[in-house]
C-alpha cells in the first residue's frame, strides 16, 4: 500500500507550490505540482497604455523582475519597429547580468543551502536537523559563515543593477530603445570595482561550496533527472559578447538538436483550470478564463508545449546547449549550472565593460502603432521567458506570458505527458519516507518562481493515505 | 592563586552571575516575534529587505527580531513549516504582511499552506494572524494599498490588508516598500513603540513630503525647463512624473545602498507608493 505525501508550503522558493508524491516500495511513483497563486496580470495588462507593460510586468515577480521588463522591451521594440544601437544593447545585457547574479548567489544560499547546510543559527534560517544533514561539523560551520557572507554579494548585485536601472527590484532603466543611463566614467568604474568583488566571491568561495555539497551528496547526481529536454530562447548572444557568447536559441529533444522555432510553442490546458474552445493555445491566439471546478484539472499552472514536448529550461539547459557543461542531467548538475553560470556572468559582465562607450543614451519619443503585434523571447535567470503583445487602438489587446517556471512545473498535458519537475521527481527512491527531503531538494534545483507561473489548485480530494509533511 | 582568599569565591561567582543576567537578557527569546507573510503578491519586499544595509536583514533577525515565519527564507518546509506560524499566534507578535488578501473564490487564488489536510488560503492567515498581532505591518503597495495585485479588472479580488482587517494597519507602501522604510518601522516600534503615523497611516518619518518638494530636479521645473524624452537631464514633469503627488523619502534616501533612484536613472517616478497604484497613475510614461 502506497502513501500519499504533500508538501505545502514548499519554502525557500519564490511563490507558493505544493508538491504531491505517491511513494510505494520508497519509490515515487507519481507526482504533481501545483502552483498556488493566481492574480492574472495577462488579463490586467489588456487595455493598459503599451509603453507601460515595461514597469507593469516587472511586478509579476521580486525575484526575476528585471527578466519581465527585457521581455517586454523586446516584444515592444518588435511591434514599433525600433532597433537600439549597440550600445544601448551592451547596457542593458549588463543589467540583465546583474539579476542573474543577484539572483543565483540568492538561489544557491538562501534556498538551496538549507536543504544540504545546517546554516547559520538564526530564526527562521535554521532548524535543527531534518536526519540527513551529512557535512562534519566544522565543514558545516564553514559553509554557514559563507551563507551570511554571501548576502553582501547578492545586495552588490542589486546595486549595480540600479546604478544602471535606478532601482531594484523592479527598475525604471531597461525601456525601449534601450536603457535610459548615461553612462559616465564614475558609473564605469562603480562597476568595474563592484563585478570584481562579486567575482571573487564566486570564483573563490561559492565555486568550493558547490563542490563541497556534490562531494558528500554525490547521489544527486543520479536522481530528479526529468526528461533531458532543453530549449533556450538565446541570451548574451550577440556578437559584441566575443569571446564570451553565451547561447543562441536552440532546442535539445530526445538527443537531437533542432533549431528553434518560436511556432512551435503551445500551452496545454487539459489538467489546468482554464476553459477555452481548444486545448492547445497557441501565445498568438485564444483566450482563457479560469475555470477552478474543471473536471479532472488539478493545477492551474498551463503546461507550456514544444512540439508538444515538456522542456527543461534554465542554466542547465543553457549550459548543455552551450557545450560548457554535459557531465549529466540530475539535481546536483542542476544546482552546479547554477554555480557555473553565475561565474560565467561575471565574465560577460567583466568583458562588457571592456566595450561599452561612455556617453548619454538614445532614448526617443515613441509613436504607438494604433495596431501592432510584437515578441519578445529571451533567456532570463530561470529559463526561457516569452511575451507576446498585440496593440488595437494604441492599448493593449492581448498580451501572453509564457514564464520559465511554467516551463518547469507544468502540469500533464491532453497526451498524458507529465511536466518536468513532476517527471523528475517520478522514479526517486526516498530513503526515510517519514522525512522525504529528497522532494524538496530536486523541485529546489530547478528554482521555480511560482509569482511568475501564477496560479491555483483544487480544493477536492480523493480518498487515500495522506500525509502531510 | 590563593585559594584561601575570602574574595575569591565571590571573584569567582559574580562575573557568572553577569554573564548569566547578559545571557539572560540577550536570549534571543526575548526578541519580539516577527510573522512575515508573503500573500498575494510578488514576493519583492522580502527581496528588497535583502537588499537592506545597516541594519542588514542579519541583524534585523540576530538582533532586532525573532522571524519564526517567512516562505522565502525558513529553513521548515511543509507542515513543520506552518506549524511555526501556529505557534507564534499564541504570543506578543509582529505581523507583517506583504502582498493584498486575495478574496476570489473564499481565498483560494491564495494558497499558502495546507494543515492536516485543509488548505489555508492567505486571506485566511491574515485574518488568524491579524487578530491577534500586537502591530501589523502592510509592506508594499499591494498590501498598503491593493497594488498591482488590485488592479483592474482585479482577477484575485485582491484588496489591501489596511482594508481586509478591522482593526490598526500601518502602512509601509512602496513597490517594493525600500528596506530602511520597513526596518526603521520596525525600529521604531521595537524602541519606542508606535511610529508617529499620518492620515493614512503611513510613517511620517518616511512618508511625510513629496518627492517633487525635494526633487534635485526642482530647480528645472521652477524655471519650466522640462525633458523631452527619458534620458534627459531636466525635470520629469512633462513626462507625467508622479513626484509631485508621491509622499516618500526617495529623493534624499535613493535605493540600493543609496547609490540611486528612477529620477535619477532619468526616468519619472511612477507613483509606486501612492495609493491608486498602478491604475490612477497611468500612464507612466507619456510623451
Amino acid at each position: 500500500m502506497g502513501e500519499k505525501i504533500v508538501i505545502n508550503p514548499l519554502t525557500r522558493i519564490s511563490g507558493f507550490l505544493e508538491i504531491e508524491v505517491y511513494i510505494e516500495n520508497h519509490i515515487i511513483k507519481n507526482a504533481k505540482s501545483s502552483g498556488m497563486l493566481f492574480r492574472g496580470f495577462e488579463k490586467m495588462l489588456e487595455g493598459r497604455p503599451p509603453l507601460d507593460a515595461i514597469y507593469f510586468t516587472q511586478r509579476i515577480c521580486g525575484i526575476c523582475s528585471t527578466a519581465h521588463s527585457i521581455a517586454s522591451a523586446l516584444a515592444l521594440e518588435d511591434a514599433l519597429k525600433v532597433v537600439p544601437n549597440e550600445n544601448d544593447r551592451m547596457i542593458r545585457d549588463m543589467i540583465h547580468g546583474c539579476e542573474f547574479l543577484q539572483n543565483h548567489l540568492r538561489h544557491f544560499y538562501q534556498y538551496t543551502f538549507p536543504d544540504y547546510v545546517k546554516g547559520p543559527q538564526i530564526n527562521p534560517l535554521y532548524k535543527e536537523s531534518h536526519g540527513d544533514y551529512r557535512l562534519p561539523k566544522i565543514v558545516d560551520e564553514k559553509l554557514s559563515k559563507h551563507y551570511i557572507a554571501s548576502i553582501e554579494y547578492s545586495r552588490q548585485a542589486h546595486k549595480m543593477l540600479a546604478i544602471l536601472g535606478g532601482k531594484a527590484p523592479h527598475n525604471h532603466g531597461v525601456f525601449v530603445g534601450g536603457v535610459t543611463v548615461n553612462m559616465n566614467a564614475s558609473i564605469f568604474i562603480e562597476l568595474k570595482s563592484i563585478i570584481a568583488s562579486i567575482k571573487g566571491f564566486i570564483e573563490n568561495i561559492m565555486i568550493e561550496d558547490v563542490g563541497i555539497i556534490a562531494k558528500y551528496y554525490s547521489d544527486y547526481f543520479h536522481n530528479g533527472k526529468g526528461y533531458g529536454n532543453f530549449i533556450s530562447y538565446g541570451v548574451f548572444d550577440d556578437d559584441y559578447n566575443a569571446p564570451f557568447i553565451y547561447v543562441k536559441p536552440a532546442v535539445l529533444r530526445n538527443d537531437k538538436r533542432y533549431p528553434f522555432d518560436d511556432k512551435k510553442i503551445t500551452e496545454n490546458i487539459y489538467y489546468a483550470w482554464y476553459k477555452a474552445d481548444q486545448v492547445n493555445i497557441s501565445p498568438k491566439e485564444g483566450y482563457v478564463e479560469t475555470d477552478r471546478y474543471k473536471e479532472n484539472a488539478y493545477s492551474f499552472i498551463k503546461a507550456p508545449r514544444y512540439d508538444e514536448s515538456p522542456m527543461e529550461v534554465g542554466p542547465l539547459a543553457r549550459l548543455w546547449l552551450s557545450g560548457e557543461y554535459t557531465r549529466g542531467v540530475s539535481t546536483m548538475d542542476r544546482t552546479i549550472a547554477r554555480v557555473l553560470e553565475a561565474k560565467k556572468i561575471c565574465n560577460i559582465i567583466e568583458n562588457l565593460l571592456t566595450k561599452i562607450r561612455l556617453g548619454p543614451s538614445n532614448q526617443q519619443r515613441y509613436e504607438i502603432p494604433n495596431r501592432a503585434y510584437g515578441i519578445g523571447l529571451k533567456g532570463t535567470t530561470r529559463g526561457a521567458l516569452g511575451h507576446w503583445l498585440f496593440i488595437e487602438n494604441q492599448k493593449i489587446k492581448k498580451y501572453t506570458i509564457i514564464t520559465p517556471t511554467s516551463w518547469n512545473t507544468s502540469p500533464m498535458d491532453s497526451n498524458g505527458v507529465k511536466g518536468v519537475i513532476e517527471k523528475a521527481l517520478i522514479g526517486t527512491y526516498v530513503k526515510d519516507v517519514k522525512n522525504p527531503v529528497e522532494v524538496g531538494r530536486i523541485v529546489r534545483s530547478f528554482d521555480p518562481c511560482v509569482s511568475c507561473a501564477t496560479h491555483i489548485m483544487s480544493n477536492k480530494y480523493n480518498s487515500m493515505t495522506i500525509r502531510i509533511v | 592563586m590563593n585559594r584561601k582568599c575570602p574574595i575569591f569565591e565571590n571573584k569567582r561567582r559574580i562575573p557568572r552571575q553577569i554573564i548569566d543576567f547578559t545571557i539572560a537578557n540577550i536570549n534571543p527569546n526575548h526578541k519580539i516575534n516577527l510573522i512575515w507573510l508573503e500573500a498575494c503578491g510578488c514576493s519583492g519586499n522580502i527581496i528588497s529587505l535583502l537588499n537592506g544595509e545597516n541594519p542588514d536583514v542579519i541583524f534585523l533577525l540576530k538582533q532586532m527580531v525573532n522571524m519564526t515565519y517567512n516562505n522565502s527564507l525558513m529553513a521548515q518546509e511543509g507542515e513543520a513549516a506552518f506549524e511555526k506560524f501556529l505557534e507564534t499566534l499564541d504570543t506578543e507578535f509582529i505581523l507583517v504582511v506583504e502582498g493584498a488578501v486575495s478574496t476570489k473564490d473564499n481565498g483560494l487564488y491564495n494558497v499558502i499552506a495546507r494543515y492536516k489536510e485543509k488548505l489555508i488560503t492567505g486571506m485566511e492567515a491574515v485574518a488568524m494572524a491579524g487578530k491577534k498581532a500586537k502591530y501589523v505591518l502592510a509592506v508594499g503597495s499591494c498590501a498598503a494599498y491593493g497594488g498591482p495585485s488590485a488592479a483592474r479588472p482585479n482577477p484575485s479580488l485582491s484588496k489591501s490588508v489596511y482594508d481586509f482587517l478591522d482593526r490598526e494597519v500601518i502602512r509601509v507602501p512602496g513597490c517594493p516598500a525600500h528596506p530602511r522604510w520597513v526596518m526603521g518601522t520596525l525600529a521604531d516600534i521595537i524602541s519606542f513603540g508606535k511610529p508617529i503615523l499620518d492620515e493614512e497611516n503611513r510613517p511620517v518619518v518616511f512618508y511625510g513630503i513629496t518627492i517633487h518638494d525635494r526633487c534635485p530636479r526642482r530647480a528645472y521645473f521652477d524655471k519650466g525647463i522640462f525633458a523631452q524624452k527619458l534620458g534627459d537631464k531636466e525635470c520629469m514633469f512633462k513626462l507625467g512624473c508622479r513626484g509631485p503627488i508621491t509622499k516618500t523619502d526617495c529623493p534624499i534616501r535613493r535605493w540600493n545602498n543609496s547609490i540611486n533612484w528612477p529620477i535619477g536613472d532619468n526616468t519619472p517616478c511612477i507613483g509606486c507608493a501612492r495609493n491608486g497604484f498602478p491604475d490612477l497613475m497611468e500612464p507612466f510614461v507619456r510623451y
